[in-house]
């Protein structure tokens, strides 16, 4: 459950109509001042054990503390600002990193720079799943992944932990 | 050494030569610990169950785990997943992604996701669609050379396939049949089950987290702690079952709640209920029965330039423990925190809810300074116990993991070089240690091996199920 300020300033000669949400692992007990991520607009809250004790009030001029952490346009399709959108919603340190944003990131090393085998594509040599249980050969059967480890071995990147 | 050989003197034998010199020569008992479990080297070691043999229709964590333990120690665990897409674990977590090819060989291009991990090494993974009746002759085959089965469909779905305790036995009366899932029998017998509803329905949710006073919420533990939990619970009811069988020779059928799993683990919550009235409420990263002790933030990150961000802005909690009160005076004396100690000097002042908050919001404001770290140094230095929050990479990098074996590497057979951290579940042993021969295997990869060399199908016969989907 959360609380919002829901902005309905003019903007652009329309009612901004953008619903700001304020989530409680940051607002629960807090006071100061948050933008409207679509317009701008800066909000004075005070909040207490999660409710809300003072506000939203409209405080022009003011520079806001911090931002929503996420806002979206109902009225409007439901146009989203996600988390950490620069200058409009809170920046999230936790950000996944580009390699975990939905494609699968083909990991050939493991960190200590050992082949990690089960990666795709499988070369054709490689056989069907459980053909090679007990032995994978990968200087037969995938030799383009034998020589990358050679290489990262000359270049001492291969370690024991 | 004597003339006649036939005589033996121990002053000839190796090794000490009176009680004093044996007690002598014992190794520390560091070294003699070291040399006894030997981490690395359980190869060489005999297996605890070896000969029994165990059947798995299970999916996800909960009951793959208490199938797991069996395999880890011995067992040959015969995984049964649905063909040509194998256990929905697989699909998922973290991240929905998958990361190790293939899944099956009519996939090459799909593999499985890394929360699969632990809760199936060492099985032997073959594919049925047990439910059709043409499969079904195979299906009991392998229930009557096997010990077991491990099962986690809704109530009575394995009844009405005629492939529960009270079919199976009849062909097996050996034979020991678990099911494992959300509520049993009773009033709520169709509701499925999720680690996070064994978490909650069982009131663990209930006293986890902080309290809504200072911004908390029931907190359900990241990990899917009750599954692992509670499949670890089935394990120790199936060698309880394995130990009755070798008495009676008789089967036995288990019926694991996991709802009720959190039961066992809280502690005092319903007899204090039971005497006083008082239902238990959470206390979050502070103690009910003891103050100090807990943890606290401090003030700077103990890697401010790392890129990862659990290590730039989290690595910044401390436990601390000092609730005798030799311990919190010297507590005191380290903060500064004189003022508190005249307040609370006896146990019973500080551990009331009031003197808690005080106490621990003085001890974040003195550690707003310093970094994880340096609050633990301090407290250390002074002879109190106290350690950091350590997180994944760290508990990587401990040397005491390390020797202990508790993490490691290891090569797998299809996968290449995992780092694993299972294993430990029955903790260290000396005669029959639990070890890895595999983390998991892909969908039907053993196909061939059980149907054919342990049943004795003929390939034309597997061909020809596999053509149907039926394997």
């Amino acid at each position: 459950m959360c609380d919002i300020i829901w902005c309905k300033k003019d903007f652009e000669g329309e009612p901004c109509n953008t619903i700001n949400y304020l989530d409680p692992y940051c607002f629960w007990n807090w006071e100061g001042t948050i933008n409207c991520a679509e317009c701008g607009a800066v909000y004075y809250i005070h909040m207490i054990q999660g409710k809300m004790y003072k506000g939203p009030e409209e405080r022009p001029g003011e520079k806001p503390d911090t931002s929503p952490l996420y806002a979206d346009k109902p009225l409007d399709g439901y146009r989203f600002y996600g988390a950490g959108v620069e200058g409009r919603t809170r920046p999230f340190e936790c950000l996944p990193r580009d390699i975990y944003l939905g494609v699968p990131d083909m990991v050939k090393f493991s960190i200590r720079g050992k082949p990690v085998r089960g990666h795709r594509p499988q070369p054709p040599s490689a056989g069907i799943a459980g053909s090679f249980g007990f032995d994978w050969n990968i200087k037969k059967l995938s030799p383009d992944l034998y020589e990358e480890y050679q290489q990262k071995i000359k270049n001492g990147e291969v370690t024991d932990w | 050494m004597t003339k006649d050989p036939r005589v033996t003197r121990i002053e000839d034998l190796p090794g000490p030569k009176s009680k004093e010199e044996l007690e002598e020569m014992k190794a520390p008992y560091e070294e003699y610990c070291k040399a006894q479990f030997d981490p690395g080297n359980e190869f060489s070691k005999p297996q605890s169950l070896k000969g029994i043999r165990w059947l798995s229709t299970t999916m996800y964590i909960f009951t793959p785990h208490s199938v797991s333990n069996l395999a880890e120690l011995g067992a040959d665990v015969i995984k049964v997943e649905m063909p040509r897409m194998g256990d929905p674990m697989r699909h998922c977590a973290p991240f929905n992604e998958t990361y190790l090819y293939p899944l099956h060989d009519t996939r090459p291009m799909t593999g499985t996701g890394m929360g699969f991990l632990n809760a199936n090494p060492n099985e032997y993974h073959i594919s049925m669609d047990y439910h059709i009746d043409d499969i079904k002759e195979a299906f009991y085959a392998l229930v009557r050379m096997s010990d077991g089965l491990t099962q986690c469909y809704r109530p009575g779905t394995f009844d009405r396939w005629k492939q529960s305790y009270r079919y199976l036995m009849e062909i097996n009366p050996r034979f020991i049949s678990v099911w494992g899932g959300g509520f049993g029998y009773g009033p709520k017998v169709f509701g499925g089950s999720y680690d996070i509803l064994g978490q909650a329905h069982a009131g663990l949710a209930s006293v986890t987290g902080f309290h809504e006073y200072v911004g908390g919420h029931p907190t359900k533990h990241s990990n899917w702690n009750i599954d692992w939990y509670s499949g670890t619970q089935i394990t120790f009811g199936i060698l309880a079952a394995i130990h009755w069988r070798e008495k009676t020779g008789l089967g036995t059928k288990i019926e694991f709640s996991q709802v009720q799993a959190a039961t066992r683990c809280l502690g005092y919550a319903a007899p204090l209920y039971g005497r006083f009235g008082i239902v238990r409420q959470r206390w979050g990263n502070w103690d009910t029965q003891l103050c100090a002790h807990g943890i606290i933030l401090c003030g700077k990150s103990d890697y401010p330039d790392a890129e990862n961000p659990q290590d730039r802005l989290e690595a910044r909690y401390a436990m601390i423990s000092a609730f005798q009160d030799e311990d919190w005076k010297e507590l005191c004396k380290i903060t500064g925190m004189k003022d508190l100690y005249d307040k609370y000097k006896s146990h019973k002042e500080r551990v009331e809810a009031e003197a808690q908050i005080e106490i621990y919001a003085a001890l974040e404001k003195w550690a707003a300074d310093k970094s994880r770290s340096e609050v633990v140094k301090i407290c250390q230095d002074a002879g109190l116990l106290a350690e950091p929050v350590m997180n994944d990479r760290e508990v990587y990098e401990s040397t005491h993991y390390r020797e202990r074996g508790t993490v490691r590497w290891m090569d797998d057979p299809i996968f290449g070089d995992v780092l694993q951290h299972g294993s430990y579940s029955a903790g260290l042993m000396s005669k029959t240690p639990r070890r890895l021969f595999w983390i998991w295997r892909p969908v039907g990869a053993d196909n061939v091996k059980i149907y054919h060399e342990l049943l004795g199908y003929p390939t034309s016969k597997i061909e020809e199920w596999y053509a149907k989907a039926w394997i």
